[in-house]
């Protein structure tokens, strides 16, 4: 069948010193004449492979009989074989290889013969890989700056909500220094606003141990009355990631952006993980750290009380953390707000 | 209705501190994979000395009659010792609630079963064939004797939200005053009178929303989600116009604006408007009112630089949305957002929303953004099978929560007291009230009314997967069509979110 069918000119990268023998296949003109895999030989190699369960179990003994194209040896298909399986493994200098003729990336890069790319339509299926991997980065970058937008906001609201249940004027504009009338600077100066950090709310301990919060100098015993029974609301000591109860790592958050779920790999560019998973981690905090806005609103993010022993684990995760956790310490915020007396103690009050 | 109920598939949430996987399970009645090591740890408790002797209380009862009888004697039994709840903030006697949890999670187990089966008898004995009150009576006194809101497994805090919700009914229907009672339920939390339970404390409400929003990404996803196709719809566009059907807080648009103040390509920071429709007498805001929100916005949009206006539109009396109303400007991109259902959002009536779809299609936007809960399938329709299906529903939502944060179970009750029971509680007036007719989502509406779908991208399924990446591994988001995204617990679907733009042919 494959001898009946013209090689492809389909390859943008066709070299005028290619020639079509007999059989079909395509051989340079080189002095010493290579087989060129076009994509039509390769796709064909492939099926064959495939057939034979898989480039693991096939050899180019079989696979030559299952192709069945003449002219074809067991040195061509050692050596495509060979680079097959590497292409269907992770590969190191992946992202190393030049582009030739413009717009090929050379899947392996092996000291065998040359064989150019592989073919035309997984160089571009790696390609729309790439972008999609640029795109969930910046889709990663975009949704802290937005969590973080809408946190600031959000915590407005609560000051807000906190000053007209608080109704002490006197004590707003004590308590929230730098807050101006509506207490909300621009992101410049988000600086002031995130050391703030809501203190009121810490003492009491939704997410965390006894805090007694030392950092903010505000005027804690006026907020005093304003706290309620601190031992109703403490949920234990030890925190956990609170995204997750399997306490992930910041780290293997990055993991989770899933490349292979994007759809669109093919089947040799699946162990892509690899490849990109170091980029990944090692991008990750330097975005992060960008940008004072995002450092200052770390101070919101951050764990802070020193007491919370076995929490800080997490402490060094911090600076890829702050997309982690945007709001554990807003929880402690709200603490003051609930009311005890809204939460029978025992399980027979009565109910209702 | 049929419900097979098999104690294996039935597990029970209970907290977990171990460090090894996520512990949770589905408290529901259909059927999740058990894993051997819930089912190892649930029956270690053999190895504590058990507080209570739980052999005595195991079995299967086939009938619920023998099923209440055995409860009336082993009630006392069942009552005793069991849950520690903690009354410090001692992080030791935290421990030793797990570690008694984790001694009766087996008879959790059992006790979890008991409560769905009792529910779903009194639920029966609501509606069903053999209708009796009484019946439905006593079982709900005993459902109330064995579960209390606050403490417990999830499992007895959702029974203890339903039991009250089919309190709720019981009295309801009986009195003369029935149908304004019921109306009262149906109409959310803020209003919400359920016999003696005040409406909820401002602060509370506050506190709830807040751990809301840092427990769970059900309000993220909608509001992202939506946010992100809106920007891409505008991309292009030197003016915004939105009308927010809902706007509550407008934390929505707080990520919105930071994103166009942002973007590169594109005409720079594109002039923003809200027109947030408001409503009436009855519409007590959860916190401060439209024109509050307003202001707020204004001032956030300042800080950050981004052109802003803000709008009031009100609705009629009944909440009918008139689009002569709106006040429109040429050249305009206009954008209709409809968050419907978020977890700490009120009840709209469906006549309501309906006015406002409609209207929309009269108006010609450039997109609509919906955000609904999503609801399963509903077996024949009775209010039995609704019923659980609604369990099953809060259940999910319940273990999403837990998942995230065992410890904080007194966190999770309030938002449960706040948020979840409300509307557990006119949701089954709605169901009870409704039963037979079944509404049908909102996406499905739109898109027989000649809606055109308009696809997620690529960027904006990312963004969901990376958000639900911050919280729990239960999380999964799908991509049931082309244009929407729905998040789920695990498996159960929870909220759906559809984006639309107005047909193409303006007569249809």
């Amino acid at each position: 069948m494959f001898h009946t069918k013209k090689p492809s000119t389909m390859n943008s990268h066709d070299r005028p010193m290619c020639v079509q023998g007999d059989s079909g296949l395509v051989l340079t003109t080189d002095p010493k004449p290579r087989l060129r895999w076009t994509v039509e030989l390769h796709e064909r190699f492939v099926d064959a492979v495939a057939q034979l369960g898989g480039p693991d179990k096939a050899t180019p003994k079989t696979i030559m009989r299952v192709m069945g194209v003449k002219g074809l040896t067991l040195y061509h298909l050692k050596s495509h074989l060979q680079k097959f399986r590497l292409g269907k493994q992770p590969h190191k200098d992946f992202n190393d290889h030049s582009i030739k003729d413009g717009s090929a990336l050379d899947l392996q890069r092996s000291s065998a013969s040359s064989s150019g790319m592989m073919s035309r339509s997984m160089n571009e299926m790696q390609m729309e890989v790439q972008r999609r991997l640029h795109e969930q980065l910046e889709v990663q970058r975009h949704l802290q700056l937005r969590t973080e937008a809408q946190g600031k906001y959000i915590q407005s609201l609560l000051e807000k909500a906190c000053q007209t249940l608080a109704g002490d004027q006197n004590l707003a504009s004590v308590s929230y220094k730098g807050m101006g009338n509506h207490g909300i600077s621009d992101m410049g100066g988000m600086k002031e606003f995130g050391t703030l950090n809501f203190p009121a709310f810490q003492d009491l301990n939704i997410y965390g141990g006894d805090q007694l919060d030392l950092q903010h100098n505000m005027d804690r015993p006026s907020l005093d009355g304003f706290m309620p029974n601190n031992d109703n609301i403490c949920l234990g000591k030890k925190r956990p990631s609170p995204y997750g109860g399997s306490g992930k790592s910041p780290l293997i958050w990055s993991d989770d952006l899933r490349l292979q779920d994007l759809g669109s790999g093919p089947a040799c560019l699946e162990p892509h993980d690899d490849p990109f998973k170091g980029d990944q981690i090692q991008m990750a905090p330097p975005s992060m750290d960008r940008g004072t806005d995002l450092d200052s609103m770390s101070d919101m993010y951050e764990i802070k009380p020193s007491h919370q022993g076995d929490a800080l684990d997490e402490k060094k995760f911090e600076a890829s953390a702050k997309l982690k956790r945007p709001s554990p310490r807003r929880a402690e915020r709200m603490s003051p707000m609930i009311n005890t007396g809204g939460m029978p103690q025992g399980r027979n009050s009565p109910f209702g | 209705m049929a419900m097979a109920i098999d104690g294996t598939e039935f597990e029970l949430d209970f907290s977990s501190y171990s460090s090894t996987t996520t512990t949770t399970t589905t408290t529901t009645t259909t059927a999740t994979p058990t894993t051997s090591t819930e089912n190892d740890r649930g029956c270690n408790w053999n190895d504590w000395s058990p507080m209570v002797d739980w052999e005595a209380l195991s079995g299967a009862h086939d009938d619920f009659q023998d099923l209440i009888d055995s409860m009336m004697d082993d009630g006392a039994l069942m009552n005793q010792g069991i849950r520690l709840t903690p009354d410090t903030s001692n992080s030791m006697s935290t421990s030793d609630t797990l570690l008694v949890d984790e001694e009766t999670s087996c008879s959790d187990d059992l006790k979890g079963l008991r409560l769905v089966h009792l529910l779903m008898a009194a639920a029966e004995a609501l509606t069903g064939l053999n209708k009796n009150r009484d019946l439905a009576r006593v079982i709900l006194v005993r459902l109330k004797e064995l579960v209390s809101p606050n403490d417990g497994t999830n499992m007895e805090r959702l029974a203890a939200h339903f039991t009250d919700a089919l309190q709720g009914l019981l009295e309801g229907s009986g009195s003369i005053r029935g149908h304004k009672h019921l109306s009262a339920i149906t109409n959310g939390p803020y209003h919400h009178h359920h016999r003696d339970d005040p409406p909820h404390h401002q602060s509370d409400v506050l506190a709830a929303f807040q751990l809301l929003q840092d427990m769970s990404p059900y309000v993220k996803f909608g509001h992202f989600t939506a946010n992100q196709a809106i920007l891409e719809a505008v991309a292009d566009d030197r003016r915004i116009h939105i009308v927010d059907y809902d706007i509550m807080e407008g934390i929505q648009w707080s990520s919105l604006m930071q994103a166009l103040v942002t973007r590169k390509d594109g005409p720079p920071t594109p002039h923003l408007r809200i027109t947030a429709l408001s409503r009436g007498g009855n519409g007590r805001r959860s916190i401060g009112t439209v024109q509050e929100t307003g202001r707020r916005l204004l001032a956030f949009a300042a800080s950050i630089g981004q052109p802003f206006s803000f709008h009031q539109c009100r609705l009629d009396s009944d909440e009918t949305f008139r689009p002569s109303a709106l006040k429109l400007v040429r050249g305009e991109a206009l954008v209709m957002n409809c968050m419907l259902q978020l977890p700490h959002f009120s009840y709209r009536a469906p006549g309501s929303v309906t006015s406002f779809l409609s209207g929309a299609k009269t108006l010609n936007p450039r997109l609509i953004a919906m955000v609904e809960e999503e609801v399963g399938p509903v077996g024949d329709g009775g209010f039995v099978s609704r019923f659980m299906d609604s369990l099953h529903h809060y259940s999910a939502f319940y273990d999403s929560l837990e998942a995230g944060f065992p410890m904080q179970g007194r966190a999770r009750a309030l938002v449960e007291r706040v948020f979840l029971g409300p509307r557990i509680a006119g949701s089954l007036a709605r169901i009870y009230r409704a039963r037979g007719e079944e509404g049908c989502p909102w996406a499905e509406w739109l898109a027989v009314v000649g809606f055109q779908p308009i696809k997620i991208s690529f960027a904006n399924h990312c963004q969901a997967k990376l958000l639900l990446g911050l919280f729990n591994d239960g999380y999964r988001v799908e991509e049931l069509a082309s244009n929407r995204l729905v998040l789920g617990w695990k498996s159960r679907r929870l909220l759906s979110a559809s984006i639309w733009t107005s047909p193409s042919d303006p007569y249809l």
